[in-house]
């Protein structure tokens, strides 16, 4: 490296500077806290006694680890895959050339700017029984029940995962839609003269053009998923009775109702492991099909 | 053009820069009342929303006014994070001079050692213990010593809307209802209701998941003789949860919602079902007192749970004002936080606007009470309310249960497999 490059990068170091020492402060160094913490019984006040690996064995053991575990995997293999196709759907919508296309894409990325706590009381006035929009509807259109959006089970599980698909789908769309405008033209246009239907022209041009970015998606995805939390938190609560509880939202319960923030630490880091396993194996997949 | 909207837009931005930099100056200094001139100021943080809020602020106003060697600074938390920041500044030792807790949180915050005892203070002040509600004062007693003052408790009771009920010719010519004050009575009163009412209205406000079917089945628990969940040993209790008497009070509830059908499964806002009356009746805590009262043309009658199966109980909370201890605290400043305490404890009346029973017995005997509506029709309540158990896991004990008992009242589960679960998580959380 010459002088004159070195100097050059120098100077990019004190813009970086106040970024990064926020980042070493309220990122890097939890890390490790939390790594340290988890070999600990630590409470909200004081750090207590040193446990070694205590807390691990206790949460493999530990039968709500699992549920709520399950209950985020539940949620990351419902909402995945649809958001995927949603999203693409949308994007396709929006990419038509039609006079609604501001329209479309206006209304489809609209959710996407309102934060979770807006759109989670949204969902809660109009999914709530007896005088929310979504039962009213139902019944003006003559089927007459009453259905608990947010106490039954099931439909809890469908409100949050349709909640979340509405607010959140808009930045995927635009993610296919940009990727979808990247495609040239003169693909479309030979594939014309050489007589491929419009199905044959979305089958062999759009759909593999538009691999990287789903990959990209699919990944970006998951790891959003298995961190849920707020909007279960406020439109269920978690419950019925602990049925929609996420992960994190026990974590929570055991750190700041339960006082044991070395045991809520435990149980981030084995998220933190399941996240970066995941994200792991989509990488090395990525390089494999790239090579 | 095009520049003068850049040149506002600038202008604008340094606008919101500034009222965000002077804001955030007033967060990090936390001075954001105006102390007198040598007066010493007290900061306090208070967990009160609404109503609760405005009549402590009365309070802390009236204690400014009436001395100027002390400055109360009232300042508001969030309640729903409340405990998580008192006990995390606490132990940071950067929190308040006082706080508001509620009994049941008293002896974790006392087992983490963040409180003092404030003994020698109170006599100082001249507070005097024999005025209070010896019911109410026992939670805040600590190795016999003193670690919280008790403004009020706030038991669960039940209210009635009079237009409805005497539509359904269930009240007497003194304002009582025709009820047997027996469990079946108490059910056939509602299927009264039910008959006799409207086709819109229905008889029971209540909702069927969170923390009022908790408390409203720990008050038959509590009439049936049940006393704990666990023993009032502060770090090792022991799991004491009377099974069978647990299991027929939550019997006895989930027929409200299943076979009396008296009230409607998931109701999203149960206190406006009462309040623009729809619901015949509602029950919850007397904290609702004043906003039943506020509401215009509202005929309602305020009364205790009846007492339907022996023995006398209510669920009920308190809340307490508590000393946080710190290496480096100014004994000034203690002083002048027991003093306000002594002078809140006595002016009792003024909080019970809320609907509170004030902690003091002089209070609850002076002509300023008796002279409000509602509240003397259920002050008697303070003497058998029945507290949670006197231990450090009662947070996540109260996660526990409501969680588990939410699945009765959602017939998830039944009683029975429901306490199975209680008893396997309240154990193991505990260490028992």
């Amino acid at each position: 490296m010459n002088k004159k490059a070195w100097i050059k990068d120098m100077k990019a170091v004190p813009f970086l500077l106040p970024f990064f020492i926020a980042y070493l402060i309220f990122t890097i160094l939890p890390i490790f806290k939390g790594l340290q913490m988890s070999l600990y019984d630590w409470n909200l006040v004081k750090k207590m006694d040193f446990v070694g690996l205590e807390n691990y064995v206790d949460m493999i053991k530990d039968p709500f680890f699992w549920q709520t575990l399950w209950n985020t995997t539940l949620f990351v293999i419902l909402t995945t895959p649809t958001m995927v196709l949603l999203a693409l759907g949308l994007a396709l919508l929006a990419n038509l050339n039609t006079k609604l296309k501001t329209f479309f894409r206006g209304s489809f990325f609209l959710p996407s700017i309102l934060s979770v706590a807006v759109i989670s009381f949204l969902a809660i006035f109009m999914l709530q029984p007896y005088s929310g929009l979504v039962n009213t509807v139902i019944q003006a259109i003559g089927i007459e029940a009453e259905p608990f959006w947010m106490a039954d089970k099931t439909l809890a599980w469908v409100s949050i995962v349709g909640v979340t698909l509405w607010w959140s789908v808009g930045f995927n769309m635009i993610l296919f839609l940009t990727s979808l405008q990247e495609i040239p033209d003169t693909y479309y246009e030979a594939s014309e003269i050489d007589g491929a239907t419009r199905w044959e022209q979305f089958r062999y041009i759009t759909l593999p053009q538009l691999i990287p970015i789903g990959r990209v998606i699919i990944l970006l995805q998951i790891l959003a998923s298995y961190k849920v939390f707020a909007q279960i938190l406020l439109i269920t609560g978690g419950g019925p009775g602990g049925a929609t509880r996420p992960l994190i939202q026990y974590i929570y319960e055991v750190g700041f109702t339960q006082n044991n923030l070395g045991y809520a630490a435990t149980m981030s880091y084995a998220l933190f492991f399941i996240l970066l396993i995941l994200s792991i194996i989509q990488l090395k997949n990525q390089r494999l099909e790239e090579n | 053009m095009r520049r003068r909207v850049g040149v506002s837009l600038c202008l604008l931005s340094l606008l919101f820069l500034l009222t965000a930099c002077s804001g955030l100056g007033q967060l990090v200094s936390g001075n954001s009342a105006n102390v007198p001139d040598g007066a010493k100021e007290i900061k306090m943080w208070n967990l009160f929303a609404g109503g609760d809020a405005e009549y402590m602020q009365n309070i802390v106003d009236e204690f400014n006014a009436s001395q100027n060697e002390f400055y109360v600074n009232n300042i508001q938390q969030e309640f729903e994070e409340y405990y998580t920041k008192l006990i995390t500044s606490l132990g940071a030792g950067k929190g308040p001079d006082i706080a508001i807790s509620h009994s049941h949180t008293l002896p974790e915050l006392v087992d983490l050692g963040i409180l003092q005892h404030l003994d020698g203070y109170a006599e100082e002040v001249g507070v005097q213990w024999d005025e209070f509600n010896t019911n109410i004062l026992d939670q805040t007693v600590f190795d016999n010593q003193h670690y919280a003052i008790p403004i009020d408790t706030h038991p669960h009771i039940m209210y009635v809307n009079n237009d409805l009920i005497d539509q359904a010719g269930l009240l007497n010519k003194d304002g009582t209802l025709k009820m047997e004050e027996t469990p079946e009575g108490f059910r056939a009163f509602f299927q009264t209701l039910k008959e006799k009412l409207p086709e819109n209205n229905f008889p029971l406000a209540f909702p069927t998941v969170g923390m009022d079917g908790y408390r409203q089945w720990w008050t038959f628990y509590t009439q049936l003789g049940g006393e704990n969940i666990v023993t009032d040993d502060l770090e090792n209790p022991s799991y004491v949860l009377d099974t069978a008497k647990a299991i027929e009070a939550a019997e006895y509830m989930q027929k409200f919602w299943y076979e009396d059908e008296v009230i409607p499964l998931n109701l999203a806002d149960f206190y406006s079902d009462f309040q623009s009356g729809k619901a015949a009746t509602i029950a919850t805590g007397v904290w609702s007192t004043g906003v039943w009262e506020s509401t215009e043309d509202f005929n309602f009658t305020a009364m205790p749970i009846p007492t339907i199966f022996g023995q006398k109980g209510a669920w009920g909370g308190s809340h307490t004002l508590v000393l946080p201890a710190y290496e480096d605290a100014d004994p000034e400043v203690q002083r002048g936080a027991v003093a306000f305490m002594d002078f809140a404890t006595d002016h009792g009346a003024k909080w019970a606007q809320a609907g509170h029973i004030p902690a003091k017995d002089t209070v609850v005997e002076s002509k300023e009470f008796k002279e409000m509506a509602y509240r003397e029709d259920y002050a008697q309540v303070a003497d058998y309310v029945n507290f949670s158990d006197r231990t450090i896991y009662y947070r996540g004990i109260n996660d526990i249960m409501i969680r588990n008992l939410d699945r009765i009242w959602t017939n998830e589960a039944t009683a029975e497999q429901a306490f199975q679960q209680i008893e396997k998580e309240v154990k193991e959380l505990i260490h028992d």
